[in-house]
């Protein structure tokens, strides 16, 4: 099994989408960093490199971390459908659940690389800034980007961590509604396009407050949210979950 | 489902029993039983879009079907799990895929390490050097040619020994060369014991080896044709032929004369109806076997189905 994940993971990389999003976790911080206007209009003046990495999550987690999590989901089995290799490895006498299986954990590992990616390209972003001790701080912990006092890079660094992890928890049911939609229409395009319609959608739902708790759109904001996640994580997880078992039970009687 | 259908036909290493898929309410395949026993090639032919590559799809378990069953070596590969795969070697849909970024050696090494086999080096480098791929098995298979993507196509499916062997149009887009190679191997394989399945459009190449015949037209198996009988008819060019043919009818030893077009043909013992003729002073042009011409026939019977 590990073999096959070490495989999956070397075609992951490989995927045009993962590339391109991984490029662009990579240079959106720098946007931020040095482009003072941009922080003038959000009325937002830097005063410590570990600052960027905040900026970083809440304009990425708006609409491109999401967008770039579905479509790499997507194309993990789309891409094998179109070059004819599912084909491939599904003669073999290996049960199909254990490759969508090695699939699925890889497209659940890739939030937490694009958001990595995003987190170094930030803190290197951030480096004129200066990455030491700072009064402040760093958007994602108490008292938001004003802070309550001192703040130590290890603290800072903990904050952070902390942000990050939940925003790619958070990240988790689009890459399972990603896959499942995958196995369902076996096309990239159609997948994405599904996943990202769905997350539209639920958007606008919230316009039923009843229904609120229950949107997936309602905890991408979940990393500055703590009063939140003792019920948003578990709900994530299920979803991830259930999106996941759903991809694997069809999968199993999909015709290729 | 009746008994009959139930029970399996002893011995057989391929049998599909009343096999149909419809998508959506358009029946692809209808009704399809045959079997495949064990050292026996059999042909599937049939125009385009008349449902080889979904009934081959069904077969290896790439696809299901609306109903009926398939059996590997006795075990039902929809039900049986995985494991009924493990005799199976096959290649759906030409040309064969391969990940474009891994070279032919490390592709083979994955349908290895998939197929359960330990230490396949030894069995890798054999079968590249089978169909004369080692000059370019290290090579990234995105550079490789149509025909050279389809050697490594039967390469890897065969690369297991398996006792099953299912195979899409095997010999599209291979050089004349590539084509006798491929011809060869099955040949052998079958002669070895193993049940091997390919469609094809190639009737006349493929008559030369093949068992059996299924034509499918229309999503039905139209019609099984056995080509066992090789090399028992022969045809003759002579002279008068309508006054040669009047005169075999009258040779012991010779048997079901008839005139097609200007050759006269027969069964039985050419040595006696050469010498018989050849006595009356007929002018003999040429003796030939009379080989069962599949795609005549075969264009007759699609073009009346
Ligand atoms: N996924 C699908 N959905 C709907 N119809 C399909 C699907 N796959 C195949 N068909 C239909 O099934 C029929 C048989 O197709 P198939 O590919 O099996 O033909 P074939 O005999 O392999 O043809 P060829 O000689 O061109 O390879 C075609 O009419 C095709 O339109
Ligand atoms: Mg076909």
């Amino acid at each position: 099994m590990l073999r096959i994940l070490i495989w999956e993971l070397g075609k992951l990389v490989r995927l045009r989408s993962v590339q391109i999003g991984l490029l662009a976790a990579l240079v959106l911080p720098a946007l931020w960093a040095f482009a003072p206007g941009l922080r003038a209009q959000y009325g937002l003046e830097l005063v410590s490199g570990w600052q960027v990495p905040a900026l970083s999550l809440l304009t990425g987690m708006d609409f491109l971390f999401p967008f770039l999590t579905a479509m790499a989901a997507a194309e993990v089995l789309g891409s094998e459908v179109s070059m004819g290799t599912l084909k491939l490895v599904l003669l073999r006498p290996s049960p199909r659940s254990r490759l969508l299986g090695a699939k699925i954990v890889v497209v659940l590992a890739y939030p937490f690389i694009l958001l990595l990616v995003s987190l170094l390209g930030s803190l290197w972003a951030g480096l004129p800034f200066g990455l030491g001790s700072f009064f402040g701080g760093t958007g994602v912990g108490e008292g938001s980007f004003a802070g309550v006092g001192q703040l130590s890079p290890a603290e800072a660094l903990a904050e952070l961590l902390r942000a990050y992890l939940l925003a790619g928890v958070v990240l988790w049911p689009l890459s399972a509604l990603a896959i499942l939609y995958a196995v369902i229409f076996l096309s990239t395009t159609s997948a994405a396009l599904a996943a990202v319609s769905t997350l539209l959608l639920m958007r606008l739902l919230v316009a039923f407050p009843a229904l609120q708790p229950f949107l997936l759109t309602s905890y991408l904001d979940l990393y500055v949210r703590p009063e939140a996640v003792s019920w948003g994580l578990p709900l994530l997880i299920i979803y991830t979950v259930g999106f996941s078992l759903l991809a694997l039970l069809i999968f199993e009687r999909k015709d290729i | 489902m009746s008994e009959a259908v139930a029970a399996s036909t002893s011995g057989a290493a391929l049998e599909a029993q009343q096999l149909g898929k419809r998508y959506g309410r358009k029946p692809v395949l209808e009704n399809i039983t045959f079997a495949v026993q064990p050292g026996e090639v059999y042909a599937l032919a049939g125009p385009n879009g008349s449902g080889k590559t979904t009934l081959i799809r069904l077969l290896t378990g790439l696809a299901f079907p609306t109903s009926g069953v398939v059996r590997l070596l006795g075990q039902d590969i929809y039900n049986g799990g995985y494991a009924a795969r493990r005799a199976l070697g096959a290649v759906v849909e030409a040309p064969a895929a391969f990940y474009p970024h891994l070279t032919g050696r490390q592709n083979l090494e994955m349908v290895a390490y998939l197929t359960g086999m330990l230490n396949a080096g030894a069995r890798i480098r054999e079968v590249l050097a089978r169909l004369e791929l080692l000059a370019v098995a290290d090579q990234p298979v995105r550079t490789f040619s149509l025909g050279q993507r389809q050697r490594l196509g039967l390469a890897s499916a065969i690369l297991h020994e398996p006792q099953i062997l299912i195979l899409d149009e095997p010999t599209s887009g291979l050089d004349p060369q590539g084509i006798s190679k491929v011809h060869e191997i099955l040949a052998e394989l079958a002669w070895k014991g193993v049940a091997v399945l390919l469609s094809t459009h190639h009737l006349r190449e493929v008559s030369a080896y093949a068992d059996k015949v299924g034509i499918l037209g229309g999503g039905r198996l139209l019609e099984e044709v056995r080509l066992g009988a090789k090399g028992e008819t022969y045809r003759l060019r002579v002279d008068d032929a309508p006054r040669a043919a009047a005169f075999l009818k009258t040779v012991p030893g010779v048997q079901n004369v008839s005139l097609r077009d200007v050759n006269v043909i027969f069964e039985g013992s050419p040595n006696v109806a050469l010498a018989a003729l050849v006595r009356e002073n007929f002018q003999v042009q040429f003796l030939e076997p009379d080989y069962f011409d599949l795609y005549d026939y075969y264009r007759e019977r699609v073009k009346n189905a």
